[in-house]
């Protein structure tokens, strides 16, 4: 694959490299005498602990449910200035929760800017709001991620941000139109702006574990919420309520969590692989048509690679983390970096507590700092758009899902090129005319 | 008048005697200061009149002004760079130069020193334009940075998925595409253009025409015209006798290249061959009858359910605008030529297939031992050689059986054009190269099997299969009755916007064809 794939494209636009060329200036030329890299070359986010003072940002919410509730309040709370100015989802349910969270800070919207339906997000977009907030099902992601640049917001999304290779690509194609048209974009992908995470990533981009080798990633975990079905509700409203079971609205939850553990093992080998082999199953989920786990084979090319694992069965060994083995010595990419040995070599400086001990936590939640990030980049002009290299983890994460359902190998030529596309062609409250089977690989044995 | 009295007159003469020999002394104690002003006047004057220069011959009115290209100029002012709703203006040196900073003088005096040569030694009313549009050959003349320096922004939001997709392709292929591959008719307009699913695309059956209802029945071994149903077309089959001849070149014959040996000798049992490649007429009669708007129907897997589905509406024109009728068909895919071998078995209840690359060169020799089929050699012949390059290359026989670079005009000819082979066959050599069943292996000679070599079929396995026979764009070299090519799947489906991209037609191959063989079944005596 050549240096100029857009996967593997520098994520700093021109206008940024323009940017840092001024910045290395002062602290970057003083850091390079010794030779470090500098956090501008490194692509790492500012990690202000609250955004500068600015023009007032509205947001508008599309996806009120529980983390479209949590990323509002992140962002009202990433500094001053900032309020909500519209709401939308496809159920007034959720927008009245959603209100009945804000009254609590008097910043209740009010009714003629809360939007309900399939085409809530527009009238969102068409609102005044400088700032939309992405957080439904992650299905509908890249048409509203378009039709957020199409009206000139900057985008806050949560992760996954599509479901498919159709999807992957209007959203790698979107935010190449965000950057020329200078809007912001940050994704839910928040350990990349989580501190300990950020800093152990410098310690290894400077070398401290020599050149990244080969990977383990998982995330294990009890079941997960899920909805019966309730006997008024037509399909949609049924797999629409129980979005977390249906792989057309989630991605299954290779996409939907282990994204975040992909995302890391790809920022820290500094590449995306260039296939993936695996398997999975569904053992005992009781609705939807998802797995209950996965387990990959990344090949990331030259020998390296990365086992991936996930899995959400109850009562099972449980973990959720990175692990990255170099030539040097290892990390768990979080707060730790190992000598080949076994013996510490670093670690993430944590706040201390009034007793002086570490409180194990970063100072500012990652949920946080990633709003505090957008708000500083709309109000200081320093560009910053995620959209791109979230996509490519993303991506990365639905090669690994088709690979196990499948049971083939499959290359990132093929997924990126692929014109899969899951769900209905259209969206309305009523019954669905589509069968959605739980895969099975391979086929039957002939006997 | 004034007179001046003598003394005035000596006075004058004085001052301006001594006015010049102080100038002159300046001038002799600031020599070194003079010789650098005159210079620095004389390159002012100089830079003044390159700059002058350089504006004035990068007009388009200065482009236009050799009167070679008229229709340049016409197409130019027709096409979206002039006639736009923005009122922008693209003009000929913003698009046939490099912008400054990426090699704007360099290109400028070389496609200067080109035009200048060309336009003082050369009959512009030999130059074949059309093919110029080519984006082969436009790309040494049209420069991507220079797209890239107006097109800056390749996903405005007024732009389709498709258009999303395609440009995505684009970024991740740069070094093996430009712009031009898939814009290649937006500099100068062309009302034929289209970039776009073609599906009327093989719509133009004469109903007056007599509609075969049945096949031909061949029961013995000689030639005979096949018909096929339910359609008007028919198309001649020469028989061709069982026998034995060597495949491949040694070391010592011209042009040869390492994957034509080692020679070996192959036995062969009868086939008929038809007399010429497929042409537009049959290849629209199996398109017309079994084509299909859904993609997925053409699918690998369906081969063995459904012999009959077939080809989705292509993009553009395959024909590339050169006409249809008996024509060479061109730039479906070795599948699409395989399926339509199956139907053509399925109509006319014979056994219809692509040649194997033996039968092919067997068929293509008629007998003859050398080079070509045809009396001299590829030396003689080819324009590579440096004495053919200068005093020009014959072509008495060659240019009598074969269609290629030197009498094409670049592009595929009927086959009434040529004479056929001693075996009755037109174009085996040249017009369009030809598909074979085998599978490509540079080796493949090598691997036949000892002893006899019955009927080969080539390796079992494979990624591109054989082609053969050289085509219309080809040097005399590579017509050469013993070349070997192989399909180059990737980089013929290299601007095919599609994705996945179509199994049917190449999208950047416009020299491909195939030729039929029919095996003759127990009915046949």
């Amino acid at each position: 694959m050549s240096k100029k794939d857009i996967s593997r494209r520098s994520f700093l636009g021109t206008a940024a490299v323009a940017g840092v060329v001024g910045a290395i200036g002062t602290s970057s030329l003083l850091s390079s005498c010794n030779g470090k890299k500098s956090r501008e070359e490194l692509d790492l986010p500012p990690l202000l602990d609250r955004a500068p003072k600015g023009k007032p940002l509205k947001a508008g919410l599309i996806g009120c449910g529980h983390r479209g509730t949590g990323a509002l309040m992140n962002f009202l709370s990433a500094g001053s200035g900032l309020t909500v100015g519209a709401l939308g989802d496809v159920f007034e349910d959720k927008i009245h929760h959603v209100n009945d969270r804000l009254k609590k800070y008097k910043l209740e919207v009010p009714e003629e800017r809360c939007f309900v339906g399939f085409d809530a997000f527009q009238k969102v977009m068409e609102s005044d709001v400088d700032v939309v907030l992405l957080a439904t099902p992650p299905h509908f992601r890249p048409e509203h991620f378009k039709a957020a640049i199409k009206a000139k917001k900057h985008v806050f999304m949560e992760k996954p941000v599509a479901v498919d290779p159709v999807g992957v690509r209007t959203v790698i194609a979107t935010a190449r139109r965000a950057e020329k048209m200078g809007l912001n974009v940050v994704t839910g992908t928040q350990r990349r702006h989580q501190r300990d995470y950020v800093a152990t990533y410098e310690q290894v981009a400077n070398g401290a574990i020599g050149k990244p080798l080969s990977a383990r990633a998982n995330w294990n975990q009890e079941h997960v919420w899920f909805r019966r079905r309730q006997p008024e509700w037509t399909d949609m409203e049924y797999m629409m309520r129980n979005w977390n079971n249906f792989t057309w609205l989630s991605g299954d939850h290779i996409l939907d969590t282990h994204i975040h553990n992909i995302d890391i093992v790809n920022w820290f080998m500094g590449d995306h692989p260039v296939s993936a082999l695996g398997y999975g199953g569904r053992h005992r989920r009781v609705t939807g048509n998802q797995w209950d786990f996965f387990s990959i084979d990344f090949d990331y090319g030259n020998g390296r690679f990365s086992h991936s694992m996930c899995r959400q069965i109850d009562n099972c060994t449980n973990g959720v983390g990175e692990l990255v083995i170099g030539t040097e010595g290892y990390t768990n990419c979080k707060n730790t970096i190992y000598n080949l040995d076994g013996t510490i070599k670093w670690q993430y400086d944590y706040p201390k507590d009034k007793e002086g001990k570490s409180t194990g936590r970063v100072k500012i939640p990652p949920y946080i700092q990633e709003h505090i990030h957008l708000v500083t980049a709309i109000r200081t002009n320093k560009y910053v758009n995620e959209a791109e290299r979230t996509a490519v983890s993303n991506l990365t994460a639905i090669m690994a899902r088709e690979s196990a359902y499948t049971g083939k190998r499959i290359t990132w030529d093929e997924i990126m090129n692929s014109d899969m596309r899951l769900g209905p062609k259209e969206y309305h409250m009523g019954d669905v005319d589509m069968e959605f089977e739980t895969p099975v690989p391979g086929t039957a044995i002939k006997s | 008048m004034v007179e001046h009295s003598t003394y005035s007159i000596i006075k004058m003469e004085r001052k301006r005697f001594n006015f010049v020999r102080r100038i002159s002394k300046l001038v002799q104690r600031r020599k070194h200061l003079f010789i650098l002003l005159g210079g620095v006047t004389l390159g002012l004057v100089i830079v003044q009149s390159m700059e002058v220069a350089m504006k004035h011959t990068s007009t388009d009115e200065y482009c236009l002004s050799c009167h070679v290209h008229d229709h340049a100029g016409d197409s130019w002012k027709l096409s979206s760079h002039v006639d736009n709703k923005g009122g922008v203006q693209a003009h000929c040196v913003d698009c046939h130069l490099p912008p400054k900073g990426h090699g704007h003088l360099a290109a400028k005096i070389k496609h200067g020193a080109k035009d200048v040569y060309g336009y003082f030694f050369k009959d512009s009313t030999d130059f074949n334009w059309e093919a110029k549009r080519a984006p082969e050959i436009a790309n040494g003349f049209t420069y991507e940075s220079a797209c890239l320096k107006c097109h800056t922004n390749l996903f405005p939001t007024t732009l389709s998925q498709k258009g999303d997709d395609s440009h995505l392709y684009y970024l991740a292929n740069q070094e093996k595409m430009t712009c031009l591959n898939c814009h290649q008719k937006m500099g100068h307009y062309d009302p034929t253009y289209k970039h776009e699913h073609n599906k009327d695309f093989g719509n133009n059956s004469d109903e007056n025409k007599t509609v075969y209802t049945a096949a031909a029945e061949v029961t013995e071994f000689k030639n005979y015209t096949e018909f096929i149903p339910g359609s008007s077309v028919s198309f001649n089959m020469k028989a061709i006798p069982a026998g034995e001849f060597e495949i491949g070149s040694t070391k010592d014959d011209s042009f040869s290249e390492k994957d034509e040996y080692p020679k070996k000798k192959v036995k062969l049992s009868r086939f008929f061959m038809a007399e010429v490649e497929v042409s537009w007429d049959e290849f629209l009669a199996w398109f017309n009858q079994t084509s299909s708007e859904g993609r997925k129907e053409g699918d690998a897997k369906t081969e063995e359910v459904d012999a009959f589905s077939g080809a989705t509406p292509p993009w553009g024109a395959p024909d590339q605008g050169w006409g249809k009728g008996t024509r060479p068909a061109i730039t479906m895919s070795h599948h699409a030529a395989v399926m339509y071998c199956k139907w053509l078995s399925a109509v006319t209840g014979k056994n219809y297939r692509l040649p194997t690359e033996a039968e092919w060169e067997y068929a293509a020799r008629a007998g003859s031992k050398t080079a070509y089929f045809f009396e001299g050699d590829p030396k003689d012949y080819s324009n590579q050689t440096t004495w053919n390059k200068i005093f020009g290359a014959d072509t008495t026989f060659i240019a009598r059986y074969v269609i290629y670079d030197v009498n094409s005009n670049s592009k595929t000819q009927d086959p009434s054009a040529v004479k056929a082979n001693p075996f009755g066959l037109k174009n085996m050599l040249g017009n369009v190269a030809e598909f074979c069943s085998d599978w490509y292996a540079s080796n493949a000679y090598a691997k036949y099997p000892k002893g006899e070599v019955l009927n080969p079929k080539g390796p079992k396995k494979g990624r591109e299969h054989v082609v053969r026979g050289g085509s219309f764009k080809d040097d005399a070299g590579l017509v050469r009755v013993a070349n070997r090519d192989y399909t180059k799947t990737k980089a013929w489906l290299k601007t095919d916007p599609q994705v996945p991209k179509s199994i049917w037609w190449y999208s950047d191959a416009v020299h491909v064809g195939f030729r039929v063989v029919c095996e003759p079944d127990e009915r046949v005596k």
